[in-house]
């Protein structure tokens, strides 16, 4: 938390300092505590509730808006333990990879990412309960844009870490490479997975379904898209739950890294599309010694 | 231009004054679009033969996409170029070099040795019937080009100003052919992309390889099939030839081009490879410490971060097992 609070001062301190004027007309009237407040939403030209809003080092004009939207509540800080990977710039802005990496943060009961320019900005959720702080997919990019990634903990404050991905653009709005192919339908669903054991207590499982993951902004093509991904364990208890939304890429290639016991351990994976379509198979986690 | 500042506290005369200076800008805009020059130079690798290197670089604003090998040959009764450069500027001050090289001889062939826009979008100063390559290289021009034109566009920039695809109107499937009074070996290859087109002088023994050879340059992968492209660097090996000119980099008298290419793509595969089987995301695989020995290929983190972009989803499919999904 401390280095966190640093950077959250050294925030309010820059406000402080863009709103002089400001500041010459009403500090004798006010707590140093209140004209923060004041000053930052003068700053911001904003409503008194996102009068915390730390300034964006990625710049995104859409920030401020991300974090009514998507990282509501208390206290938004800037957080270099939310590591965000992404290329610099989009190979292919059908697939562009970013992994977070929050497993320094302790009590993260929720990560959340959006691309900030994209049409539909929300990339995913993910609720690691049995499982580290940690996930990788791919994106779908309609433009160049800000990626921020925000680990809610325990105490209701979002830790916010990001990357700046360039782009070609046109990712959302074309057409999904399965509508190229007569028998999509039948692939619907169809799975390959990786799972592996990293540690006596964690597994690494990665995944990749077919779906094609239309957004609904290609002409003609309506939105459908796998939207919900629940891995659970042998007890039943959910190991992680997964909101998807439009932006993944088709063939969503997901890792995750549940926590498990040294015995082999089979996990079970239920996902389920906008139209209800229903998929499930089971992950076997090798034993201690079976590696 | 600083006078901009303020004008509703400058008088009427400085107002003007400011758009005189306005003015005068506009007209240096000329000047400035005549500072977007190549540069292009030529220098004479084998008798007849000369070489037009470009930086060994990715496409930047500085470079204007000039990063790729094109060479000119003076046969008997003309010339012959091999490749055409990323841009119609390119393509212009490559024409220029050539007239001011081997005054006052035509351009008879131009060949493409692959589909790749820094090697082929000069080609609409040409005479499209003077184009040739082979029908897979014109295919898949046609199928990509357009696209690979707009992104360069963003690449780039303004030296792309102009320039539009042009397809070659050859398409070649003979073993050799005669040009101007000199004899051409043909080569159909393919691993870099699906059609990789070599040429060898007969009469000087240079082998152009196109992008299935690069020099100090790290080699690129957006559509490369690797296993293909080892076979390819297999056979040209054991071809006959006195140089190499590979498609990025210096020439080659040794053969080297041919190993650095083949170290590296064996580096990567086995690499990517391993990184799949043990489920590290793209990202991941991209933070892994490449050997250095390969320090001396430039580019080299860069092209590294794109191939794996390019070559893992088809790893992830042969690698990962299939699992039984219930509906």
């Amino acid at each position: 938390m401390r280095a966190s609070n640093e950077s959250f001062l050294k925030v309010s301190v820059m406000n402080m300092c863009q709103s002089t004027k400001v500041a010459q007309l009403k500090r004798f009237t006010l707590s140093a505590a209140n004209a923060f407040l004041l000053f930052s939403a003068c700053a911001f030209s904003a409503l008194s509730s996102a009068a915390e809003i730390p300034p964006d080092p990625f710049e995104s004009v859409m920030w401020k808006q991300m974090v009514e939207r998507f990282f509501p509540g208390e206290k938004v800080v800037f957080d270099s333990r939310v590591i965000v990977s992404a290329p610099k710039s989009a190979e292919n802005q059908f697939d562009v990879p970013i992994t977070v990496d929050a497993t320094a943060l302790d009590n993260v009961e929720e990560i959340v990412a959006v691309a900030d320019l994209n049409p539909i900005p929300h990339i995913l959720s993910v609720r690691p309960i049995k499982a580290l702080s940690f996930v990788g997919f791919r994106v779908k990019l309609q433009q160049g844009t800000p990626i921020h990634v925000g680990a809610r903990t325990a105490d209701g404050v979002w830790h916010i870490g990001g990357a700046y991905i360039d782009a070609a653009g046109g990712g959302c709005t074309a057409p999904a490479m399965a509508h190229g192919q007569n028998d999509w339908m039948s692939t619907l669903g169809k799975t390959r997975a990786l799972t592996r054991r990293e540690s006596e207590l964690t597994a690494r499982m990665t995944l990749r379904m077919r779906h094609p993951m239309d957004t609904g902004l290609a002409a003609g093509i309506p939105a459908f898209f796998m939207n919900k991904i629940t891995v659970s364990n042998e007890a039943g208890e959910a190991v992680a739950e997964l909101d998807l939304y439009e932006p993944v890429s088709e063939n969503p290639t997901l890792t995750i890294k549940p926590k498990v016991g040294q015995a082999a351990e089979t996990l079970q994976v239920s996902a389920r599309d906008n139209e209800g379509n229903e998929f499930g198979f089971p992950l076997v986690v090798p034993g201690v010694t079976a590696q | 231009m600083s006078s901009c500042g303020k004008p509703g506290h400058t008088s009427r005369r400085a107002f003007l004054q400011t758009l005189s200076a306005g003015c005068a800008y506009c007209a240096m805009a000329p000047a400035y679009a005549k500072l977007l020059d190549y540069k292009l130079a030529a220098s004479e690798i084998a008798k007849g033969t000369w070489a037009v290197h470009g930086a060994n670089e990715y496409f930047n604003f500085d470079n204007g996409g000039n990063i790729v090998n094109v060479a000119f040959i003076e046969v008997p009764d003309g010339v012959v170029v091999v490749d055409t450069g990323p841009s119609k500027r390119y393509g212009e001050a490559l024409l220029a070099l050539i007239e001011r090289t081997i005054p006052g001889k035509r351009v008879l062939r131009v060949y493409n040795t692959h589909h790749h826009p820094d090697h082929c979008f000069g080609n609409q100063v040409f005479d499209r019937e003077l184009i040739a390559a082979p029908q897979g290289v014109i295919d898949n021009l046609s199928l990509e080009g357009e696209g690979f034109a707009e992104n360069l566009y963003r690449l780039v920039g303004d030296w792309m100003r102009g320039t539009a695809l042009a397809i070659p109107g050859i398409a070649l499937e003979a073993s050799s052919e005669e040009i101007g009074g000199r004899r051409f070996s043909l080569y159909y290859l393919s691993g870099h992309t699906s059609s990789d087109f070599v040429v060898r002088d007969d009469e000087t023994g240079v082998l152009f390889t196109g992008d299935l050879a690069f020099m100090f340059r790290t080699p690129t992968t957006p559509h490369a099939d690797i296993a293909t492209w080892q076979a390819s660097i297999s056979s040209l090996d054991s071809t006959d030839r006195e140089l190499i000119f590979p498609g990025h980099g210096p020439k080659d008298v040794k053969g080297e081009s041919l190993l650095q290419t083949a170290d590296y793509l064996s580096w990567l595969d086995g690499n990517l490879r391993l990184s799949v089987e043990r489920g590290l995301t793209m990202n991941e695989a991209m933070a892994l410490p490449i050997p250095a020995r390969f320090n001396a290929l430039s580019v080299l983190r860069t092209e590294y971060e794109r191939s794996v972009v390019h070559l893992y989803p088809q790893l992830e499919d042969s690698i990962w097992q299939e699992v039984e999904v219930t509906r």
